[in-house]
């Protein structure tokens, strides 16, 4: 009786002292484990994420105009299936489709689906198909393909270009654009909210007023009259780096005004002023002190404005600001949309917008659920 | 009293010094744009056959003052500016103001109407989300709530517009019928309006109305569990009396703050949303002026209105704010 007693006190010590002499990351992680909706987002967000780093070899075809199927354009989407009329098979298949013109169409283009048995394409793993590099090596096996011909399973746009292969590289694009994005609106605001909340007093108030205002005008509409400014002869690539610096703009208010209070608080608190009394230095307190004191803020905010960046690039992408072909993403893929022709007759357009959400909603929960995890007090306060 | 005017001035110098800040902002942008405005007119000119030479070009800048330095232009547009004068638009050669016009309040027009809907839909539904205990209920409403950030407008509004195409074959969009576009104001017009500008305001007011949910259930919250309405319950007061006589007043306070912001992220949704809705107002202008004409004088001049209105909010709200919260009126008469 007493042994087991004595047992459980001790393993109640050892949790407390774990719980104790835990660093604040290991604090958050079990904080963040509890909450399952954003353990869900956190796994769903890794999926997408790798499926867009691992595109090339997810993806059959090539995302630019280089991968189109001219046979097939505006194709609804081709769903692998097991049984016809002609009868079943084990391996899953699709049907080939031809585009041609003659006199028998009064020369218009139709497109023609084959439902023979010779028109099955059946459905393989890993097939050879279009070269592509990777990491620094080349490789040509896609995780699917088709025996012969094309394989389109979102459909494709009025190019021909292959919708599935577009979605996965728009989310490798988003996420690119976010990052940077991120990069130079966390340097902007650390530099300037540092500034402010380093020195305080007028520089401070001048800077505050500066954030302030720069706050107040709408961000999109200013962001546009800045994206104007590209000239029609930049390249896709010189476009992508600016429009993600475009973006970056529009992030550091807020976030430089989170530094600067961070900062202003934690600047005159007792630890701060005991280290300064044991002699440390400036750059000490700065380094081991300051910082950990809000890296977890930080990190918070950065995933959280994280979907924001990428909804500006898709709104400003759609309206022929941001990106534009051969450069892919959700955006551009959605540019021509509007017309009530797509509308009425090409509903798979809208296939990757679901992805999108599903993208931003992951974050947004992760962002959140990192909110609370990094939020001290949410223990207490519970 | 004295205090009072002291703090509506200082008030009103600060947002008309914000207003000069924003405006240097948006002329500098302007000015950033390759090309001035002689030599787009006389490249207009030259397309349309007549020969230009660099004195010509110099001529036109000295007639339209482009020769003068830097800060001087900025004063000047700042003071006319201030007038509501914008001068002409380079591309349409025709005065800004009266190319705004209309147009510009109608903008205006649709996002407090699309704001002041969100706070409709989301202070009702904010305070009962904090009181109620029912999970379904709050599970949606965080399910809304995250549903407003993640479907952005202009996403809702392609949403609604390819269901609406699918189901009823039309894609609700314009704010106008095709027989009342030009036609003067009348009864049947304004009918045909309202029957039009719904949906619009409803997208427009979208994600604000999911910010505001939970703004006012996160400031209810905070509000709910302290002693004051304990104290209160325990004299007797109870229900709906007692949320909105005691939680209710303190939590809804800080909102009106946040209006300027809200506003703010309106409008930033308001020109991709006009240009899926078609609609014909001031965020359509201006993505006509940017992303087809590259006009940068009517673009500064919408970001510029864009920008007074959400400092013109701000001022108000400040004002309204002292006037019917006692601690802010503490803070201010000290």
């Amino acid at each position: 009786m007493t042994d087991t007693t004595n047992i459980d006190a001790a393993a109640e010590r050892k949790l407390k002292e774990a719980y104790f002499t835990a660093s604040q990351g290991q604090l958050i992680w079990q904080r963040f484990k509890k909450n399952k909706s954003a353990l869900a987002g956190a796994w769903v967000l890794i999926f997408l994420i790798l499926s867009g780093i691992f595109a090339p070899f997810l993806t059959p075809y090539d995302a630019t105009i280089a991968g189109r199927d001219k046979d097939y354009m505006n194709g609804a989407p081709q769903i692998p299936s097991f049984c016809d009329d002609n009868g079943c098979s084990l391996r899953p298949f699709v049907y080939t489709t031809e585009r041609s013109r003659s006199i028998k169409t009064n020369f218009r283009w139709v497109t023609e689906t084959d439902t023979s048995l010779e028109g099955r394409r059946y459905v393989e793993f890993f097939t050879k198909g279009v070269p592509y590099t990777f990491l620094g090596m080349n490789f040509e096996t896609h995780l699917f393909g088709v025996d012969k011909g094309m394989i389109h399973i979102f459909g494709t746009d009025s190019t021909g270009k292959d919708i599935y292969s577009r979605t996965l590289t728009a989310i490798n694009t988003s996420m690119a654009v976010g990052t940077i994005g991120v990069v130079i609106a966390f340097i902007l605001a650390l530099a300037i909210g540092g500034i402010a909340g380093y020195y305080g007093g007028w520089i401070d108030s001048g800077l505050q007023m500066m954030t302030d205002t720069v706050r107040t005008i709408p961000s999109i509409p200013l962001f546009m009259a800045l994206a104007a400014f590209i000239p029609d002869t930049w390249s896709a690539e010189a476009r992508f780096f600016f429009i993600s610096m475009v973006l970056g703009l529009i992030g550091w208010p807020t976030l430089a005004r989170r530094i600067r209070t961070h900062l202003l608080t934690e600047r005159n608190q007792e630890y701060v002023l005991a280290a300064q009394l044991c002699g440390a230095s400036p750059a000490h307190i700065i380094r081991r002190h300051l910082l950990p004191s809000f890296t977890s803020y930080i990190i918070v905010d950065l995933v959280i404005s994280f979907p924001y960046m990428i909804l500006s690039e898709t709104a400003l992408s759609f309206i022929g600001l941001g990106l534009k072909d051969p450069v892919n993403s959700l955006g551009v893929m959605l540019q021509n949309v509007t017309s009530a022709d797509v509308l009425l007759n090409y509903q798979w357009y809208f296939i990757p917008v679901i992805f999108f959400i599903i993208l931003v909603l992951a974050f947004v929960f992760v962002g959140d659920g990192l909110r609370d995890a990094a939020d001290p007090y949410s223990d207490s306060s519970k | 009293m004295l205090e009072f005017s002291k703090f509506v001035v200082v008030r009103a110098v600060l947002a008309i010094f914000t207003l000069v800040l924003v405006s240097f902002i948006v002329f500098s942008l302007m000015e950033l744009v390759p090309g001035d405005c002689a030599e787009r007119y006389l490249a207009f000119k030259n397309s349309q056959g007549a020969v230009i030479t660099a004195a010509d070009i110099q001529a036109e800048r000295v007639r339209l003052g482009l020769d003068q330095p830097y800060i001087q232009r900025w004063g000047s547009w700042i003071i006319n500016a201030f007038q509501g004068e914008y001068g002409d638009s380079c591309i349409l050669r025709l005065n800004i103001s009266q190319l705004l016009g209309d147009k510009f309040w109608l903008s205006l027009g649709l996002c407090l109407s699309a704001l002041l809907l969100a706070y409709a839909i989301a202070i009702p539904v904010g305070i009962l989300a904090a009181t109620s205990k029912n999970a379904v209920l709050n599970n949606s409403l965080r399910l809304v709530s995250y549903l407003g950030l993640a479907l952005p407008n202009f996403l809702l509004a392609l949403m609604i517009m390819l269901f609406s195409t699918v189901m009823f074959g039309d894609s609700l969009t314009g704010l106008f019928s095709k027989e009342f576009r030009d036609a003067a104001w009348s009864y049947e017009r304004v009918k045909d309006f309202l029957g039009h500008v719904w949906l619009p305001i409803f997208i427009l007011g979208w994600s604000a109305t999911a910010f505001a949910i939970q703004t006012v259930r996160a400031l209810m919250s905070d509000e709910i569990g302290k002693l004051y309405v304990t104290a209160a319950a325990a004299r007797g007061v109870s229900g709906r009396r007692l949320l909105m006589r005691y939680p209710a007043r303190h939590a809804l306070s800080p909102i009106i703050n946040s209006l300027g912001f809200d506003l703010n992220r309106i409008f930033n949704e308001l020109p991709i949303v006009a240009l899926i809705l078609t609609l014909t107002e001031a965020g359509s202008l201006l993505i006509e002026a940017l992303a087809r004409s590259n006009d940068q004088q009517l673009a500064g001049a919408i970001i510029f209105l864009l920008t007074a209105s959400i400092v013109g909010i701000n001022f108000i709200t400040d004002i309204i704010l002292a006037l019917t919260d006692p601690r802010v009126r503490r803070s201010i008469v000290g």
